[in-house]
């Protein structure tokens, strides 16, 4: 039962890594909403997945609220930016396609040594996970820093927060209901804020290529 | 019920100015007067804290406010209460409706945000809190919408988000190891329970959980290297904003800091967490020391003058007990005189209608008071006695010495020499010399005046002596922090 649960749980993390990469070697937007939505099933599976094997019925509301949230409310809003801003596609970041994935192939390392100590640490079935959750939340961390489009960078920041949910579900079981209720009621009301600065930075510069954000140099 | 007192005004204030439609000038007067009760609740926590009480409140003991919350919740209280006084929509400032109803709405769910990071024993709940200013400030820092302004929110709403996500990584790290020991219960995130237990934590996911939180909270106070969101920000938004960032944002971020600081030290002991903290404080006192040098914006100057004192904190916070003691009198120090530069620097900005150094002259001729008020803050910032900031720049020293590091006291001193020389020759250039003609001569506004020499009064307090409420509140934290 263990071994099943293991796999599972090892499987489900690496689709949500490689769902990550797809942002390092796609080029439009639509592509990443794509893979964002992805993920983020992907994710509410496995907080099924735990909350079945490991008897934590909260994780099931979890589940259903990653599906609403991630999985369907805020891509919605995403497409919606997309269709007036799709035109503009990530075309010169600021590390290009190959050096990216290599660059991500190398974080995926790290993230594995360094999670070491707690995957020692733990007696948890879903520990063989957590350096891939680990993996996540760096490659994401690359996208936000090496892409230029502020949309882009969302959607990355949005994978970075994927990241760590992953991370907290597979070395815990997730975080207590009422503190997780408060992460998930500061993502949105932190991607709602994010998507109105889209806007804004759209209308003031008319492009959202975040190198024209150059005013401001000491 | 002091909870409710502290917490309450700010947030009836924002629900006053959002139902009240459109912006009328009685939101922002009943704004100010609740402010004064949150100082008040803030006191009434002192009193109890210096009488041995540790008060708590709500389910699972949520909120709690020991010594160290109690410092940062008067902090807040009290830069709050200027930002209430000297923010828009009170008296003509140069703010419409509009701007002065988002500037009540915002300003005060910031002000209760931080109230609530600060005074929750619940790390995962500090975390929501302190995430959650970034969403309630971001929105402020364009008020008047440039494209300027809208660079500087967007450069703070992303570094900030991420930053304070890599803090939700370490607190999680955290309390993989302690669900196991514990259960995983809502009582689990609970700071007093994390430290009680922390001696049986395994040290090496602790350690690594501090480096995220490190870097995670870091980014929000600051540190060198993940401070450039901080300039723009603090630069472009409106001066009581900028107060309230500069004043206690950052000192928020540090607090959530010192809180992981203290378990890290019962489970691991001294050392690792020690010295990356004192490390990043050096090289953000580094930073911000060069960078004083070549600034031509003087809200600027302010923006990195706060990364090197958030350095200077740091490094004390690294030196065991005599170091926290001198760090939290800075920090006080810090938002005292800070928050009141850049409450002045928004008047000499409303007159000269320039921010550069060098569009500035003749500052004490034109405004007398502000001038003289400035200059004074100024040298108060650069440590020069007889202000606050001498006497805790003076008691870090002595615990570095005691800490048997002269080298690290050596080069702080010697980056605090570079500085002064530095701010000293731009103040120069602004306070004295012929004002161009189009510069109308004379204060306005000289009630505003009365809060900001308050401010004044009290920095000059506190560098005679160290008055003996906060000497005990103060060798209390040092308890905390280093038990």
């Amino acid at each position: 039962m263990d071994s099943l649960f293991a796999q599972l749980v090892v499987l489900e993390s690496s689709l949500a890594l490689i769902f990550g990469l797809v942002l390092l070697w796609r080029r439009g937007v639509p592509a990443y909403v794509n893979a964002f939505t992805w993920q983020s099933l992907v994710l509410a599976a496995v907080a099924a997945t735990v909350g079945w094997f490991g008897r934590e019925r909260e994780l099931y509301l979890v589940a259903a609220l990653l599906i609403a949230v991630k999985g369907i409310a805020i891509p919605r809003l995403l497409r919606r930016m997309e269709r007036r801003f799709g035109t503009e596609r990530e075309l010169a970041p600021y590390v290009n396609t190959a050096t990216s994935l290599v660059v991500a192939g190398l974080l995926v390392l790290f993230g594995g040594a360094v999670m070491r100590p707690v995957v020692a640490a733990s007696e948890l079935p879903t520990r063989a996970g957590m350096p891939l959750a680990m993996g996540l939340v760096l490659v994401s961390l690359f996208v936000v820093v090496s892409r230029k489009k502020a949309l882009t960078q969302v959607i990355g920041f949005l994978m970075l927060e994927n990241g760590i949910a992953l991370l907290a579900l597979l070395g815990a079981y997730g975080i207590p209901l009422i503190v997780e209720l408060g992460v998930f009621l500061d993502a949105l009301m932190g991607f709602l804020v994010m998507q109105i600065f889209v806007y804004r930075i759209h209308e003031t510069f008319d492009t959202l290529d975040v190198d024209q954000l150059d005013r401001l140099r000491h | 019920m002091l909870f409710v007192f502290l917490l309450g005004p700010a947030l009836a204030s924002a629900l006053l100015a959002l139902v009240v439609r459109p912006y009328r000038a009685a939101v922002g007067a009943v704004n100010a007067v609740l402010s004064l009760v949150t100082v008040g609740a803030a006191l009434g926590l002192w009193r109890e804290v210096l009488a041995g009480r540790v008060p708590v409140a709500g389910p699972d003991d949520l909120l709690r406010a020991d010594a160290l919350s109690t410092l940062l919740a008067f902090c807040v209280s009290v830069v709050g209460a200027l930002a209430a006084w000297l923010g828009p929509g009170l008296g003509d400032d140069g703010w419409d409706a509009a701007q002065a109803r988002r500037f009540r709405i915002f300003a005060n769910l910031f002000a209760a945000t931080m109230l609530f990071a600060v005074t929750t024993d619940n790390v995962g709940f500090m975390w929501v809190a302190i995430e959650a200013t970034t969403i309630t400030s971001a929105l402020l820092i364009p008020l008047h919408a440039s494209k300027a302004s809208v660079e500087a929110s967007w450069k703070y709403v992303l570094i900030g988000s991420v930053g304070i996500a890599l803090a939700f990584a370490g607190t999680v790290l955290a309390y993989f190891d302690f669900a196991t020991l514990v259960g995983r219960e809502t009582s689990a995130l609970s700071w007093t329970l994390l430290r009680d237990v922390a001696p049986a934590l395994n040290p090496r996911v602790l350690d690594l959980a501090f480096v995220f939180i490190l870097i995670g909270y870091g980014t929000k106070a600051g540190l060198a290297p993940m401070h450039t969101w901080l300039p723009d920000a603090h630069s472009e938004a409106p001066p009581a904003l900028s107060a309230m960032m500069s004043g206690v944002l950052l000192a928020v971020a540090l607090y959530a800091i010192v809180r992981w600081q203290a378990v890290v030290r019962a489970a691991v002991g001294h050392g690792f967490a020690d010295d990356v903290i004192g490390l990043l404080g050096v090289l953000s006192l580094a930073v911000g020391s060069l960078s004083l040098v070549t600034q031509r914006n003087y809200k600027r100057l302010l923006a990195y003058s706060s990364i090197e004192h958030t350095g200077l904190i740091c490094i004390g916070l690294g030196l065991g007990p005599l170091g926290v003691f001198a760090a939290m009198l800075h920090l006080l120090n810090h938002s005292v005189a800070k928050s009141m530069m850049f409450l002045l620097a928004g008047r000499v900005l409303r007159r000269y209608r320039t921010a550069e150094i060098d569009g500035v002259a003749g500052l004490l001729r034109v405004m007398p008071w502000t001038g003289g008020f400035f200059a004074a803050g100024m040298l108060a910032v650069l440590g020069l006695p007889p202000f606050g900031m001498f006497v805790s720049e003076f008691a870090l020293v002595r615990a570095g010495f005691a800490a048997g590091r002269p080298l690290t006291i050596v080069l702080v001193l010697a980056l605090l020499a570079v500085g002064f020389v530095g701010v000293l020759g731009h103040l120069n250039r602004m306070l004295y010399g012929r004002p161009s003609g189009s510069v109308p001569v004379g204060e306005g506004g000289r009630w505003a005046l009365l809060p900001l020499g308050a401010c004044l009064a009290a920095l000059v307090v506190l560098g005679l002596t160290v008055p003996a409420p906060v000497e005990r509140l103060l060798l209390d934290i040092a308890e905390i922090v280093t038990p």
